[in-house]
């Protein structure tokens, strides 16, 4: 059994270390390494500056975490509303892309005719590198307007509405809502490209296994390829959580960038990496470390996500390495 | 392998093979070809399967045994592009045109993959009674008496009967064939389609397989493909040589008992095939 | 299910058969039409998602198609006024800037991007594994944090303001996770069996590295590269916080730039409808330089693994 290349490579690099003090090799490795070192800097650097420059508006964690109204240029800071704004427009992102995204992944996968599928998941990726400005600028001068005139009237009628959305009669152009349906526009691509991925790559013997057992093709999809997929489909929605989260200046120009927090999704509102974009052309001082603490904030939020979001996809490779 | 060309036997192949009555015919084919977007694949199958026997479906790669195979639990419908023509008919019905659906026909034509391919999620237990889960069966001491059954029908019982709830993938290579066969076996169909189940196995489990069919033939009716053709001739009762056509089209060479497909074939092709002149 | 019920566990197979078959059946026309009725709910989904994206396109291309003029091009923005309204000019400093941004920022980041991915590719030290992680991680974080980075770094820190090189070191640090990663993957990609021939031939292991592998992998670098390039491009927030903008055509690096996001974002707050309907033409630019790069580098790769295969 032969050993495999980086071996080979590490290990003759060992020798000829031995066989001569300053071999030609050195200045390679070492040029590489160096590099990657500078890399690595660069990404401390990254963490680090943004959290020196926020270490002066953690003496007022408590408002910043949970204050309402944001009052520049001296504070208090809070940031309740950034959060809220976050959470409500991410959370609701997720769910109609995730729900809307794995039934047009399926059908993809399911539905769609062998060529047709190619030029659909082609364009699927393309979608997903159009950049957020766009989909910000169309959510702004297209879709706003036509909510205004006529989706909002509509689910000013409905019951409950006040509760959830806000008063009827009350319209403003720029909402959470509009944030939200804007941004799971925007993540769709994103999920659709990889939850396609993971259900296609779904072993195709035990898909033949199920319909050889007399499953109709709901029940293959429900019953086999879906647990099968779940762990990357996981996967998949965090990292959509991930980039909807980051998304900045799509939800400061539909969002309408208000500073006050309320739950209801027809009024304005904002999240964490709008109001640091919308703030911080005029932001002096202590401002600027309340904007940076909130900076960190975020930083936080996608990490997490995005480590949760690797970590599931390579189990799903591994899991389904084994059949 | 030893070959005894038999010359007491002075009777034709037409005579050997018995006109088997109807009640003893669990599939019947009649000039079945598969073609793909137009290409055909296998043509001119036309041969009658017995019932509670192991027929096998004989001959070198690419003759076409696996397509033709595929044809019987209508798993070509599932590729766009596939035709299937000709007559099959099981127990009387035809299965293309007949009064039965897909689904059904699948219920009582089973099939074993020729890699194991249980489900990665799913426990044994829930492997072996997956199919009649998936038809609507949900009666526990149902389930229960089916899966003892199927698994000791497949020669599995006493490994697993203490680790049921344990993950299919825990087992090796041969066990998880046989839980296949056991998960196949669970619906109790009529006819049980083996696409090469050996193949990817080692020696032992090999045997231990192929000793499985003897006594699972008394239950179900096996047609099974294999590339081995002494396999073939250890196991089966009935034997269909498939080649490859000028076309590159497979077709029916010889239909007949394996005795005589082995030891006096009527086509000069089979011989050479049986005597491994090519592989 | 009562015909289960009824059914007295029989060693026979026969009857068990046909208590089975029998069950199979009471349930196939639910089974059945419950499979119709999500498959067409799945059709639905995707029709729901085409929707949105199609409206987008068809709007972006005729809104944004009749912007599209030399004036676009070659003029500098003009302020609209009453009696003018319409007169708003051209993209033309924003197309230098983002030229100019984008060009600085491929200096730093390629180089850096490539040798990192190549020593990812090669190395299989713990310092790799962990750089791996940082790069991914880097590679997910949203881009206003480069933003910020390049606001404390560059324009703060070292005090040289708003400028080109502030917003072209935050997109740097943007494009080099993306790079390294996709180097690497390119790099890998690489069958072992041309690195063993190279070694077996007696070549020294940065020999073979350099002579062997890089080129061999050379198209999937450059492929890296480019889609790293056409998203810096397009976004705004690193950009936002660190160029300053700016109204003439002006690319020198200390001195502060527009860039087309930029002026993207800006000018669909505008009062004046004439610049917000030239924000139309500017999007159409992005997308369309997006999409070429994005399809040529999928054709490239394309017909690159058909040419090894």
């Amino acid at each position: 059994m032969t050993m495999s290349s980086p071996d080979l490579i590490i290990q003759s690099e060992e020798l000829a270390e031995v066989n001569s003090a300053s071999s030609s090799r050195g200045w390679y490795h070492w040029l590489l390494v160096s590099v990657s070192a500078l890399f690595a800097l660069v990404s401390i650097a990254f963490v680090g500056s943004i959290v020196i420059y926020s270490l002066p508006a953690w003496s007022h964690t408590g408002t910043l975490l949970t204050g309402n109204g944001w009052q520049s240029p001296s504070g208090p800071f809070g940031g309740l509303s950034m959060i809220v704004g976050t959470i409500e427009t991410s959370l609701i992102a997720l769910v109609v892309a995730a729900v809307v995204g794995l039934g047009t992944s399926l059908a993809i996968v399911f539905l769609v005719p062998g060529r047709l599928r190619n030029i659909i998941s082609t364009f699927v990726e393309l979608l997903a590198a159009i950049p957020s400005i766009v989909y910000g600028l169309w959510g702004f001068l297209v879709l706003a307007p036509w909510m205004l005139k006529s989706f909002d009237p509509f689910v000013n009628k409905l019951p409950f509405a006040s509760a959830i959305f806000g008063s009827p009669g009350q319209q403003f152009g720029p909402s959470l809502l509009l944030a939200a349906i804007v941004l799971s526009v925007m993540i769709l691509p994103t999920f659709i490209a990889i939850s396609r991925e993971v259900i296609a790559g779904v072993p195709n013997d035990i898909i033949e296994a199920s319909y050889s057992l007399g499953c109709t093709r709901w029940q293959v999809i429900r019953q086999v390829v879906l647990p099968t997929a779940k762990i990357g489909l996981f996967g998949a929605t965090f990292l959509s959580l991930a980039r909807a989260t980051g998304e900045t200046v799509a939800v400061a120009l539909v969002a309408g960038s208000v500073a006050n927090a309320q739950f209801h999704l027809l009024y304005p509102g904002t999240s964490i990496a709008a109001w640091i974009a919308t703030e911080f052309g005029e932001a002096q001082g202590n401002e600027i470390s309340a904007l940076m603490a909130l900076g960190v904030l975020l930083m936080l939020i996608n990490f997490s996500f995005s480590l949760i979001s690797r970590s599931l996809v390579s189990r799903q490779r591994k899991a389904l390495a084994r059949v | 392998m030893e070959k005894i060309v038999s010359e007491s036997t002075s009777s034709t192949s037409a005579d050997q093979v018995a006109v088997k009555t109807v009640s003893e015919i669990a599939m019947s084919l009649k000039d079945v070809a598969v073609s793909f977007n137009g290409k055909t694949a296998v043509r001119d199958a036309t041969f009658d399967v017995a019932k509670n026997k192991v027929t096998s479906l004989i001959g070198p790669s690419g003759s076409g045994k696996t397509t033709l195979l595929r044809g019987l639990n209508r798993l070509h419908d599932l590729t766009p592009g596939a035709k299937v023509s000709g007559t099959i008919l099981l127990e009387g019905t035809d299965i293309y045109r007949g009064d039965i659906t897909v689904t059904e026909l699948r219920t009582r034509v089973g099939m074993v993959f020729q890699r194991p391919n249980p489900f990665p999620t799913m426990s044994i237990y829930d492997n072996v009674v997956s199919g009649l889960r998936f038809n609507g069966i949900k009666k526990k001491s149902l389930l229960d008496e089916v899966a003892e059954k199927s698994l000791r029908d497949a020669a599995l019982w006493e490994s697993v009967e203490n680790r049921l709830k344990v993950s299919a993938g825990n087992l090796s290579g041969g066990e998880q064939q046989r839980l296949c066969i056991a998960r196949a076996l669970a619906l109790e169909p009529e006819v049980l389609l083996m696409d090469e189940p050996t193949s990817a196995l080692d020696p032992i489990a090999t045997l231990r397989i192929e000793e499985l069919m003897s006594t699972l033939k008394e239950r179900v009716t096996i047609i099974i493909v294999t590339h081995n053709m002494q396999q073939a001739a250890r196991i089966s009762d009935d034997c269909a040589f498939l080649l490859m056509g000028e076309d590159r089209a497979g077709e029916l060479i010889e239909f007949d008992t394996t005795d005589k497909i082995f030891n006096n074939p009527a086509d000069p092709r089979t011989l050479d095939y049986t005597l491994g002149r090519f592989g | 299910m009562t015909i289960i019920d009824d059914l007295i566990p029989q060693p026979e197979s026969t009857s068990t058969r046909q208590a089975i078959q029998r069950a199979v059946h009471s349930h196939r026309a639910r089974r059945v039409a419950i499979s119709r009725v999500m498959m067409v709910l799945c059709g639905v989904a995707l029709v729901l998602t085409a929707i949105p994206l199609v409206l987008l396109i068809i709007q972006l291309v005729s809104r944004g198609a009749s912007q599209l003029d030399a004036t676009f091009f070659t003029k500098l923005p003009q302020s609209p006024t009453l009696s003018s309204p319409n007169d708003v000019g051209g993209v033309s400093n924003s197309i230098i800037g983002t030229i100019a941004l984008t060009v600085y920022a491929s200096i730093m980041a390629i180089p850096l991007g490539v040798l990192t991915g190549v020593y990812l590719a090669e190395s299989r030290s713990k310092f790799a594994s962990t750089l791996r992680v940082i790069a991914q991680t880097m590679a997910g974080a949203p881009s206003i944090l480069m933003g910020l980075f390049g606001f404390t770094l560059i324009v703060k820190y070292f005090q040289v303001g708003f400028s080109a090189i502030a917003g072209s070191f935050a997109l740097a640090v943007l494009m080099l996770p993306v790079i390294a990663l996709s180097t690497e993957l390119a790099v890998r990609t690489v069958p072992d069996t041309l690195r063993e021939a190279g070694l077996a031939l007696g070549a020294k292991p940065h020999k073979v590295s350099l002579k062997v592998v890089i080129p061999s992998a050379i198209s999937g670098i450059v492929t890296g590269c480019l889609l790293a390039v056409a998203r810096a491009v397009g976004e705004t927030a690193p950009v936002l916080l660190t160029v300053g903008g700016g109204y003439i055509n002006q690319w020198r690096p200390l001195d502060p730039v527009s860039a087309l996001p930029l002026t993207i974002y800006s000018g669909a707050k505008s009062e004046w409808p004439a610049q917000r309907v030239q924000v139309w033409g500017i999007a159409l630019v992005l997308v369309a330089f997006v999409f070429v790069l994005s399809l040529s580098a999928r054709i490239w790769a394309a017909r690159k693994q058909k040419r090894n295969s």
